[in-house]
């Protein structure tokens, strides 16, 4: 199985007012394509930063980072961008969804960065929403939703331009526990079904052993 | 792709209605303000029927005589137009007419008061009228002392209730005139051709016009092309300067050949014993005023769309997160920004109008005709889309750079 | 409190600059408009001096085309006299004219009384004079009128007397003042009788005919308006069978009509006046309607300052929201933090409503160190502390009330904000 995501001697430090810190040290990380990866440690230990690293929305200090076999350290904004847009998917724990926008706006986002016609764009939001089963909600507002049924309006958006990677941080943070099985369920099918890399931040051991391999980390460095 | 940006916009916009409101009303006001002066003056100093050679025609609109404890500062008299402002080189056709006057008709027993100027024949070959009935009077008129009138539209309506005029007398100022010709309103600001009643200028009550070098006459000098205006300036100021004056008290005499916005600059401007107009420096009060009634509201305007997009640093962070490039980001905020100025721009020019209406309704300035024509029309959304740029690109090109990170987490410093 | 808002404020000086001068620029341009409106306001309460129902004056004008074009007459006043000097003859003749119009008016039955003067109200003709006496400068208004005048144009006379016939034979001159200047010249003391002794640099013996005396004092003659400042007036006598070449002329014919007069009147005056000299132009106008004319004058300077105000007033509302907001957004961590803190939404919001007056504070009060140097150093001398005093009090509470309107959105936004999720941006 080919390599999805590689992390090679990666540092990441935050340099504000003369105060150093150290968000990651020397991270290695490789994960293939179809992995569910957790990656679980104290608050404060760097796994939202490892996150944002691998999904472009952070640049290391030091150390390479290659996605699909691609090498993007060298990368400018608009390259990145458009490596976003392709290949991955962002799920936060607050979930983020655009409150001017209903629901099928919501969704499309990922696409009106790409070259694509309205019609096709509304088509494929709303397959996306169906995967989710949300289809009855297409015109609602975000406001108008439980935070179940607007996390799962994240998951449809992350996943409508059907990118390779999916990054979750927290999912389930701001839900209930069943809410969170739900979830869990649909992050579960996606991998199985679409082959789809998912690495996720968790603090919940529960859900971390469902997932096939945890990363630790502790202070920016890993541990087992 | 565009559907979505204004669907958003509309939706931003409504969601912060105050603030939405504000920026309108800031934009609109701002609008009303530059699009009426424009319009005032354009209609003063443009180019208007009939004054439609404007462009090649020198006019001589003021006099000062100076001695050495007074100055005396006026409209040129009769005298000094016509002994030194004729055949003069490069000017193809010269006429004197007088300021208009206020004179008082008492027909069957009602007051009717209208302004009177009197002219040369010249004045009409020089001036292009419109006649709606009859035409003016000639050279022969003038020489005979005629005492024959063009009226305007509002004249006829005024004596004969909008019949045919031409034939019939009138009275004004105890003088009886046969009206020869009727011409369109000349709106009461267009200095030069303005009037209610025109009629030649010997028909004066007493001929001490003519004897006198300062007082009540304007001159018109139409030049082959304004190539020749130099030349023309410069030999009219040499034969003033070597003219004659009245008495020994008085040492120094100027009339200058200028614009109109030349002879009203010079009349704010010029220093006592200062022969030239320095339009230049009207302009630069004119373009001063302008400048800064646009740039205050703009710096505004920037502020606000600096919070409006702050307030949605999320937004950004999950736009940028799913690929959006700067340039997306951008051009999403500016059209955004668009809409806004766009929509109080028309606010603006729909006041604007309004205003202007009310105006020329209103008897502050009588036959006022102030309208947006294309030109100024054209101005005005120039105007309305340089707002909307000016105060969208810098904060759109401030969130474009912000960090997705930090976009997300909602620190918009 | 007031240090940390203090501290917050300067902490931000640089999106504060903006709005700062914009509040700066709007107070002065306020306080100007204030101070102008309040003046004609404190003006128009004051007495006019004169009637303006059932008044018309005619303006009589012996050669028609040099007309009535505004000329500027500057002097440095190293002339001897205030008005320029003419031939004899025509002046004689002139006057001769006007005592026949005059005549020929009289015979009309609407009219009341008829006089001629030489300024008469909201003309837009100024005559001034300036004197000094014991090394003290005053200055004031002149006009010149017919035996008739007082009671045409309804004067009130305090003291004394109107000019007359008795008036015929003195060696002086006699003059009308307004009490205004009876009170500045003769503060102590019976004006009537006295004379206005000028120290005029080697002239005094020359020609003492020239003395002023006052024969009268008047309550008022505003000929300026209801909108001008008061100013001291002196009125001379106008002699028509005068033939002395240096003494005031009289070119306005006051005529008073009876009640019920309609103004069909002024075409048969009009015509009288014709038939008598047919040389001539008269401009007559009815004074309401003159007044009517000035005033809008008047207002015009007004109006237009009010609509740059406005301008300026549009223009804080728009700068201090747009950076409310700001501040708002950028500190909604902040806000929750202090909700979690303790503070009520009540505080939150007088925490942003405190800025806001902080802010707006500093602005006005280097404003009001601007605009209180134009009382200070008197360079408008007609217009009164009291006058200065009232404006300023408005234009302070306009631009607080606008402040506080603009900082009632987004303080309630912040205000809004639940701790927790201010928080969650962690």
């Amino acid at each position: 199985m080919q390599t999805m995501i590689q992390l090679e001697g990666v540092d990441k430090v935050y340099r504000t007012d003369r105060i150093e810190t150290v968000a990651l040290s020397s991270i290695n990380l490789d994960v293939k394509a179809g992995e569910f990866v957790s990656v679980m440690g104290p608050s404060g230990c760097g796994k939202s930063t490892l996150l944002n690293v691998i999904g472009l929305l952070d640049e290391p200090t030091k150390g390479r980072v290659q996605l699909n076999g691609t090498a993007v350290s060298s990368y400018r904004d608009a390259a990145l961008a458009k490596m976003r847009n392709r290949e991955l998917g962002f799920i936060f724990q607050t979930f983020h969804l655009i409150p001017d926008l209903s629901v099928a706006d919501n969704v499309e986002i990922p696409l009106l960065y790409r070259r694509m016609a309205g019609a096709e764009r509304r088509k494929l939001a709303l397959a996306a929403l169906e995967r989710v089963g949300l289809t009855s909600r297409i015109h609602h507002f975000p406001s108008q939703l439980s935070g179940g049924q607007q996390q799962r309006v994240a998951i449809a958006r992350a996943v409508v331009g059907s990118p390779r990677i999916l990054l979750a941080d927290e999912p389930t943070g701001n839900l209930d526990s069943q809410m969170g099985d739900e979830i869990m369920h649909l992050l579960h099918g996606l991998q199985k079904d679409s082959g789809t890399t998912i690495v996720m931040v968790t603090h919940d051991p529960r859900l971390a052993d469902q997932t096939q391999r945890i990363v630790r980390l502790f202070d920016g460095r890993q541990v087992q | 792709m565009l559907r979505s940006y204004l669907k958003l916009a509309w939706r931003v916009l409504w969601r912060r209605k105050f603030f939405t409101l504000i920026s309108l009303f800031g934009i609109s006001f701002t609008l009303v303000v530059l699009m009426v002066a424009t319009a005032v003056l354009d209609h003063v100093f443009a180019p208007l029927a009939p004054e439609v050679r404007q462009a090649r025609t020198l006019g001589i609109f003021r006099a000062r005589m100076i001695g050495d404890h007074r100055s005396q500062t006026s409209m040129p008299g009769y005298q000094l137009l016509d002994t030194y402002a004729r055949n003069l080189p490069g000017v193809e056709r010269m006429a004197i007419f007088s300021m208009a006057q206020t004179v008082y008709s008492y027909p069957s027993g009602q007051r009717i008061k209208s302004l009177l100027k009197r002219t040369d024949a010249e004045y009409w070959r020089i001036l292009d009228f419109t006649f709606l009935e009859g035409g003016p009077f000639t050279d022969q008129d003038v020489a005979n002392a005629s005492f024959v009138a063009v009226i305007n539209q509002t004249t006829r309506d005024r004596f004969f209730g909008g019949a045919p005029a031409v034939g019939r007398t009138l009275e004004a100022d105890g003088q009886r005139f046969r009206v020869i010709g009727v011409v369109p309103d000349v709106p009461v600001l267009r200095l030069v051709a303005n009037g209610d009643i025109y009629a030649p200028v010997t028909t004066a009550k007493s001929d001490a016009y003519t004897r006198q070098l300062m007082g009540g006459f304007g001159g018109l000098l139409l030049a082959r092309s304004p190539a020749d205006f130099p030349a023309i300036k410069a030999e009219l100021a040499t034969r003033i300067r070597a003219a004659q004056l009245p008495d020994k008290q008085w040492q120094r005499l100027f009339a200058p050949a200028e614009t109109f916005f030349e002879s009203i600059a010079g009349n704010l401007f010029g220093g006592r014993d200062d022969e030239r107009s320095h339009p230049e420096r009207l302009w630069a009060v004119i373009v001063t005023a302008m400048l800064l009634f646009s740039l205050l509201p703009a710096v505004n305007l920037v502020n606000l769309n600096m919070s409006r997009i702050m307030e949605r640093a999320s937004e950004i962070g999950v736009r940028k997160a799913f690929g959006a490039s700067s340039r997306a980001l951008v051009a999403q905020f500016i059209v955004e920004n668009l809409v806004l100025t766009l929509v109080g721009g028309a606010a603006g020019l729909s006041l604007s109008a309004l205003v202007l209406r009310a105006l020329n309704t209103s008897s502050l300035i009588p036959h006022a005709h102030f309208t947006i024509n294309v030109r100024i029309f054209l101005y005005g959304l120039g105007l309305a889309m340089f707002f909307g740029l000016l105060s969208g690109v810098y904060p759109a090109w401030r969130m474009s750079r912000l960090h997705p990170v930090q976009a997300l987490k909602g620190a918009s410093r | 409190m007031t240090r940390h808002l203090l501290t917050l404020v300067w902490n931000r000086k640089r999106s504060n600059l903006l709005i700062a001068v914009e509040v700066l620029l709007s107070f002065i341009v306020l306080s100007a408009v204030t101070t102008l409106a309040v003046f004609y306001a404190d003006n128009y309460r004051k007495p006019l001096g004169f009637s303006v129902d059932r008044i018309w004056v005619i303006s009589a004008e012996a050669h028609a085309s040099s007309g009535r074009t505004s000329m500027t007459v500057e002097s440095d006043g190293s002339d001897t006299a205030a008005a320029p000097k003419r031939a004899d003859r025509p002046r004689i003749e002139r006057r001769a004219m006007m005592a026949q119009l005059l005549l020929a008016l009289r015979d009309l039955p609407e009219v009341e009384a008829v006089a001629a003067a030489a300024v008469t109200p909201y003309g837009g003709n100024t005559w001034t004079s300036d004197i000094e006496i014991g090394g003290r400068h005053h200055r004031f208004g002149m006009s010149a009128g017919t035996d008739d005048f007082a009671r045409t144009m309804g004067l009130e006379m305090l003291r004394g007397r109107w000019f007359t016939r008795e008036d015929d034979g003195s060696a002086w001159r006699p003059v009308v003042i307004n009490d205004r200047l009876a009170r500045e010249l003769f503060p102590a003391g019976d004006p009537i009788g006295q004379f206005i002794a000028e120290d005029r640099p080697g002239d005094a013996a020359a020609n003492p005919a020239d003395r002023m005396r006052v024969v009268g004092v008047i309550r008022e003659y505003r000929k300026d308006g209801e909108y001008a400042a008061p100013e001291n007036f002196v009125f001379d006598r106008v002699r028509l069978d005068d033939t002395r070449a240096d003494v005031a002329d009289a070119r306005d014919i006051v005529i008073r009509v009876r009640p019920g007069t309609t103004a069909a009147f002024e075409a048969r005056a009009v015509t009288a006046l014709r038939n008598a000299a047919p040389d001539w132009t008269f401009q007559a106008e009815s004074l309401t309607q003159s007044r009517d004319t000035a005033l809008q004058y008047w207002l015009a300077p007004l109006t237009a300052a009010a609509v740059v105000s406005l301008f300026l007033l549009v223009m804080v509302a728009m700068g201090l929201s747009g950076v409310l907001w700001l501040h708002v957004t950028q500190r909604t961590r902040e806000v929750g933090l202090r909700r979690a803190k303790g503070a009520t939404a009540v505080n939150i919001r007088r925490q942003l409503v405190g800025e806001v007056v902080v802010l707006t504070g500093i602005a006005t009060l280097v404003g009001l160190a601007i605009v209180v140097q134009f009382p200070i150093l008197e360079v408008f001398s007609a217009v009164s502390p009291f006058v200065y005093g009232v404006s300023l009090a408005i234009s302070l509470v306009c631009i607080f009330l606008l402040a506080m309107a603009c900082a009632w959105t987004p303080a309630r936004m912040a205000s809004l904000v639940p701790p927790a999720e201010a928080l969650r941006y962690e």
